[in-house]
């Protein structure tokens, strides 16, 4: 078939998508390697979904080129369609059928569907396969999405926030499964408003902004390639003013209510400094931690700060 | 291939998710059986009332009633369950995600009308048994498979006009007031809730235009013991087959797979 000598499962070249005058998707360029988690990250009305549709052969692109597993999704073959699972944004299967009756009918469309059962405990099912889909949680109606969209054994997988409204403990469920995909050789494609999702999961990233890509590149060297430093982190209780410490750690720092940042190149001199300087004062800094930026960090630097909905309760923020 | 596997797949799921829908069989199922009893006990008297066709053909009371309500029936099992569920499942998203996958889109629709059709036969032959059993109608002739030959046309042409209809109806409220609302004004038209006969001329003249008056009217005239041969008249199929048509026409070129509501 077309395109097997190439390795990349996507490869995509200056697309261009606009609705009218609007401009959504203006000009990007990136490939996903066969067997790589690929996330897709950015801010809503970034694009993401509408790059996503054109991939899943949804949407017709105004220009640039599009190879999907070797074939342009314009014109979609049955047997593409078949090596293609997609996982949409919203529960889309009726809700007067029961799991058990949705996924054995997605399981007549392919050639070689996963077995029924198997596919229904994978994606931590068991226990309801004989429930109405009307009656199941939010987290577990994208447990059967995710079961219809692999049901099929494809190659290519296609999340669009595969885990939006799960509990942590479905989160982490999902994660399994998404890693025991990759474990299987299948590439996945990866859309979350979660950055900790994406930097667990994807190998690579590529972060969208206004139909842009700002940044890409392997998830764990993305902060290194965009000069990001380590952060030392703490908060102040008196006996130090900013001035003071502006001066002895010759290092810019941010300050946002009592919270200190420290953004360095030399976290071990810094650190050192810090630490004497307050030993000598005889004060307590509290909450003091070294990070590496993480990539939520990253994110809402390069997407001019606007939060990444539902991605509450880590430590990543930052001062204005 | 495995296309009839993935046909009969999809025509049980419709099925299945049909009787999960007590709403809509209240409607489909349960009206036109009461409507059947109601009118045979309102409108006969002595039991030997007959009804003058506009083809001047003459049947009984009961026969007329009989073949009128299974074109009614015959209606909202195709034509009104088709337009609601196709725009329901649309408007969910389902259609665009069935679209996402290797299954031919032809099957969705042929196992959709499937599901429809066996619910209209389902629903001809109890209303017929119960014509029979119950009072009395006898088919004449060759009548029967006249009668036959209407319910398949009448069926078709339905099907056709409610997948059409989806077309028109952005949303579910639109289609389930739509559909059915069209279906009860058009059976005045049509002298399915009352006789013909009795209905003023322009009413007539009104319901002549649609495909329930000469699907209603066509199938009475299989039962008056005074139609020649199987009582098939063009003045009936003619008009049926071009609704057929138009239906056709515009099903397959204004289908739409994702959601009208809210797209980009």
């Amino acid at each position: 078939m077309l395109g097997r000598v190439s390795a990349s499962a996507i490869s995509v070249k200056g697309l261009r998508k606009s609705y009218g005058e609007q401009e959504a998707v203006a000009g990007i360029d990136f490939e996903v390697a066969a067997g790589e988690v690929f996330g897709f990250l950015g801010p809503n009305g970034a694009g993401k979904t509408t790059t996503i549709e054109i991939l899943e052969g949804y949407r017709e692109r105004s220009g640039g080129e599009v190879e999907v597993l070797g074939v342009d999704p314009e014109q979609p073959t049955r047997e593409w369609r078949s090596r293609v699972g997609l996982v949409l944004q919203e529960c889309e299967l009726d809700p007067l059928l029961t799991v058990r009756e949705a996924v054995d009918l997605f399981a007549t469309f392919y050639p070689a569907p996963r077995p029924v059962e198997e596919t229904i405990e994978l994606t931590g099912l068991g226990g309801k396969r004989e429930a109405r889909i009307g009656s199941l949680s939010g987290g577990q109606k994208r447990r059967v999405d995710v079961a219809i969209g692999i049901i099929g054994d494809p190659d290519l997988i296609f999340l669009d926030e595969p885990t939006t409204g799960f509990d942590p403990t479905a989160r982490r469920d999902a994660w399994n499964m998404i890693e025991g995909l990759k474990a299987l050789g299948k590439t996945v494609f990866l859309t979350t408003h979660y950055m900790e999702e994406a930097q667990h999961l994807a190998d690579r990233v590529a972060i969208l902004r206004e139909g842009r890509i700002v940044a890409q590149g392997p998830t764990s060297e993305l902060g290194a390639s965009l000069g990001r430093r380590t952060v030392i982190g703490f908060r102040l209780n008196g006996g130090l003013t900013t001035e003071e410490l502006r001066t002895h750690l010759s290092t810019p720092l941010q300050v946002a209510g009592g919270e200190v940042s420290v953004e360095t190149e030399q976290p071990q001199r810094d650190l050192y400094r810090l630490l004497s300087l307050a030993e000598e004062r005889g004060i307590t800094l509290l909450d003091l931690e070294v990070r590496k930026p993480s990539l939520e960090d990253i994110f809402l630097d390069l997407t001019g700060g606007e939060d990444p909905p539902g991605a509450g309760g880590t430590t990543g923020e930052q001062a204005p | 291939m495995s296309d009839r596997r993935i046909v009969l797949a999809q025509a049980r799921t419709a099925i299945l998710v049909a009787l999960r829908t007590p709403r809509a069989l209240v409607f489909t199922f349960f009206f036109p059986l009461i409507f059947l009893v109601l009118f045979n006990s309102i409108f006969i008297k002595g039991g030997d009332e007959m009804v003058t066709l506009p083809t001047h053909l003459k049947l009984s009371a009961q026969a007329y009633f009989m073949a009128g309500i299974t074109a009614y029936s015959i209606s909202l099992s195709t034509f009104t369950t088709l337009a609601v569920s196709i725009t329901t499942q649309r408007e969910r998203g389902q259609l665009k995600r069935l679209r996402g996958t290797p299954m031919p889109s032809w099957t969705f629709i042929v196992a959709q009308i499937l599901r429809a059709t066996a619910q209209a036969l389902a629903m001809t032959l109890l209303l017929v048994a119960i014509g029979v059993i119950a009072y009395g109608v006898e088919f004449p002739g060759a009548g029967f498979l006249g009668f036959l030959v209407y319910v398949a046309l009448g069926t078709a042409t339905l099907c056709t006009l409610g997948i059409a209809l989806t077309a028109f109806t952005p949303t579910v409220d639109a289609a389930s007031t739509i559909a059915p609302f069209t279906v009860v004004i058009l059976a005045f038209f049509s002298g399915v809730w009352i006789p013909i006969d009795q209905l003023p001329h322009w009413l007539q003249e009104v319901g002549r235009i649609f495909p329930l008056y000469h699907l209603a009217i066509g199938l009475q005239g299989t039962l008056s013991p005074e139609a020649s041969g199987a009582g098939l008249e063009a003045d009936n199929i003619t008009p049926l087959l071009i609704w057929a048509l138009i239906g056709a026409f515009v099903a397959t070129r204004r289908f739409r797979w994702e959601p009208l509501a809210g797209t980009t």
